[in-house]
């Protein structure tokens, strides 16, 4: 269904509105769109359209890129990799998925190829925050928004703070695949096939690797009871 | 026999383990795992450290979990995309900028250098364009120098692709012969002077008179005026036969026929002769074989008065009769050319040649009986 004439009228060339009544009420339209017209809107050059689904998802893209990839600056960079990704191919998407799949396919692999970027070069990336730094009084994001997580039972916090700090260091010695599998399954709570389907590979590959990475953790950590 | 299937072993089932914690097993091997568990203490254990160490994994916070109070991450993303997808809309400067815009700039910030540069560029360019029309000038000399060619014999190949542009007749001072000045398009374009003397001069004519089809009867003509100055020659004398006999324009086999009219007496060309009367299409050329003819019996005879006068168109047809030529060389020719001539006489379509053929006999007939 296209979008309704008016709402387009106050929209120039690149589908911005011109003024801010009429910028409300095209945000205000197209946030009532269902995702298969915002898409095709999308599709045919409505860049409203396309920054209406870029605010619709944008926040799960972000907490995906957070989570696997565990620093700030490389979550900026995936966010801004995969959302250009998708506009520059959205003319592709034939609505065999849903927006959200094909999206969240981009993003995997686009951390996917990040984790693997730095893997190769090692020595040109800046540590990985773990939790037990969190503690340490490091400025960045994250320890500027600490005192909004839920509060912890002491004893509880510092056990987990040293199980933290142990899976940090334990999960830089997981390949990328081993990484983003274990992320997803563990984080994310998706199910193997839909990471599979996610990265792009077979149920049974996604298997070897949560199996693997699961070993290598328990190695590294140890028994926990 | 459960659905699990036979007891597995410890060995079979640990690995599954960690698929059992999250739930990530078939029916038919959680029926095994279970089977397996309420009989194996030691996998019961392997399990619950597994689900330990996932419970541990859960209660760990992650690096996402206090973004929704503070956006400010978001924020920055989405206005570093929006800014990419700017620049992706809009082209860049360098694009949009018109053609010589930089030498626009640099001229109107150095004004002098600017004057200087273009007094530069009209000295280059008028300097180039004078050589470059007075080079265009002498490359046509040359060419005109190259074309006049004494050179290699023409070969067969050049002579068939040749065309013939001009063909120019001047006196020859102190020769007997004619200079002539043949203008020839082949490969390139080629230009002949010279006399018949001249091997490819002579080559080039015989070859045109010879092989009529390729080119214009005016031109032939010209050719025919030139060779016949040397009907003697026996390779002129074979081009102008040939032309006689079958050239497609009655002209130019009227214009070869009179060429041979000194060399009539050959047998060779009084057979061309026999053959034009008997089977040529124009009357003219028919009558003009006639005169050559009776020329060839008698070379001392004037040509005027081979030709009948036009009171002879009122003479009775077949007022002669064959006549016997006892006094004429005893050749098988002789004979050939009263039959020849009695037919003509008897048959020929045209009035005129009937009468010009009677006319011959009866000549060749009063000169027999003097």
């Amino acid at each position: 269904m296209p979008l309704p004439r008016w709402t387009l009228a106050f929209a120039d060339d690149a589908g911005r509105t011109s003024n801010s009544e009429a910028a409300l009420a095209t945000v205000t339209s197209l946030a009532n769109l269902d995702e298969r017209t915002l898409v095709q809107e999308a599709q045919v050059g409505n860049r409203a359209a396309f920054e209406e689904l870029v605010r619709r998802y944008d926040r799960d893209v972000l907490r995906l890129a957070l989570n696997l990839m565990k620093r700030t600056e490389d979550a900026r960079d995936v966010y801004q990799e995969a959302f250009l990704k998708v506009y520059k191919n959205l003319h592709r998407f034939r609505f065999e998925c849903s927006f959200y799949t094909w999206l969240y396919r981009i993003v995997t692999n686009v951390c996917l190829d990040q984790l693997r970027r730095r893997q190769a070069r090692p020595e040109d990336q800046a540590p990985e925050l773990h939790a037990g730094q969190y503690e340490e009084g490091i400025t960045d994001f994250f320890e500027r928004q600490r005192e909004h997580r839920p509060a912890l039972d002491p004893e509880k916090h510092l056990v987990g703070q040293e199980i933290r700090a142990r899976l940090a260091t334990a999960m830089t010695r997981l390949s990328p695949r081993e990484r983003i599998v274990f992320e997803m399954k563990h984080y994310q709570g998706l199910k193997l096939r839909a990471i599979g389907a996610a990265l792009g590979t077979s149920e049974e590959t996604v298997k070897n690797s949560l199996f693997r990475a699961t070993r290598k953790l328990r190695s590294e950590l140890g028994e926990l009871r | 026999m459960s659905a699990a299937g036979p007891m597995r072993t410890c060995a079979e089932i640990t690995p599954l383990l960690v698929f059992y914690a999250c739930d990530e097993v078939n029916a038919q091997e959680r029926a095994a795992i279970d089977a397996h568990l309420a009989a194996c203490e030691d996998c019961r254990e392997q399990l619950a450290e597994e689900r330990a160490f996932q419970e541990a994994l859960g209660s760990m916070p992650q690096a996402a979990d206090s973004m929704d109070s503070a956006s400010v991450l978001l924020a920055q993303c989405r206005s570093e995309l929006y800014e990419k997808l700017d620049d992706l809309a809009t082209p860049s400067v360098k694009e949009r900028a018109p053609a010589f815009m930089w030498l626009r700039r640099w001229m109107a910030l150095h004004p002098a250098w600017s004057g200087a540069l273009m007094v530069l560029i009209g000295l280059v360019v008028g300097v180039e364009s004078t050589q470059f029309f007075t080079g265009r000038d002498d490359a046509n000399a040359l060419d005109q120098a190259v074309n006049v060619r004494p050179g290699p014999r023409l070969t067969q190949e050049q002579l068939a692709k040749m065309v013939v542009a001009g063909v120019n007749l001047t006196p020859s001072m102190g020769s007997g012969s004619q200079n002539v000045r043949l203008q020839l398009s082949a490969e390139q374009p080629v230009v002949l002077t010279g006399n018949l003397d001249d091997m490819d001069v002579r080559q080039v004519l015989t070859y045109v008179v010879e092989n009529g089809e390729r080119f214009d009867s005016g031109v032939r003509l010209d050719c025919l005026e030139v060779l016949k100055l040397r009907a003697k020659d026996v390779q002129v004398r074979s081009a102008l036969l040939t032309a006689a006999r079958k050239d497609r324009n009655p002209a130019v086999r009227l214009k070869a026929l009179e060429s041979l009219r000194d060399s009539a007496s050959d047998q060779l060309v009084r057979e061309t002769l026999l053959e034009s009367l008997q089977q040529d299409s124009n009357p003219g050329v028919r009558v003009e074989a006639v005169n050559l003819l009776v020329r060839s019996l008698d070379t001392t005879k004037p040509d005027s008065e081979a030709l009948p006068m036009p009171g002879d168109l009122d003479a009775p047809e077949h007022a002669t009769t064959a006549p016997r030529a006892p006094g004429l060389p005893p050749d098988e020719s002789l004979a050939n050319v009263i039959r020849a001539l009695e037919d003509l006489q008897r048959k020929d379509p045209s009035r005129y040649v009937r009468l010009r053929s009677s006319t011959a006999l009866r000549e060749i007939n009063e000169r027999s009986e003097q």
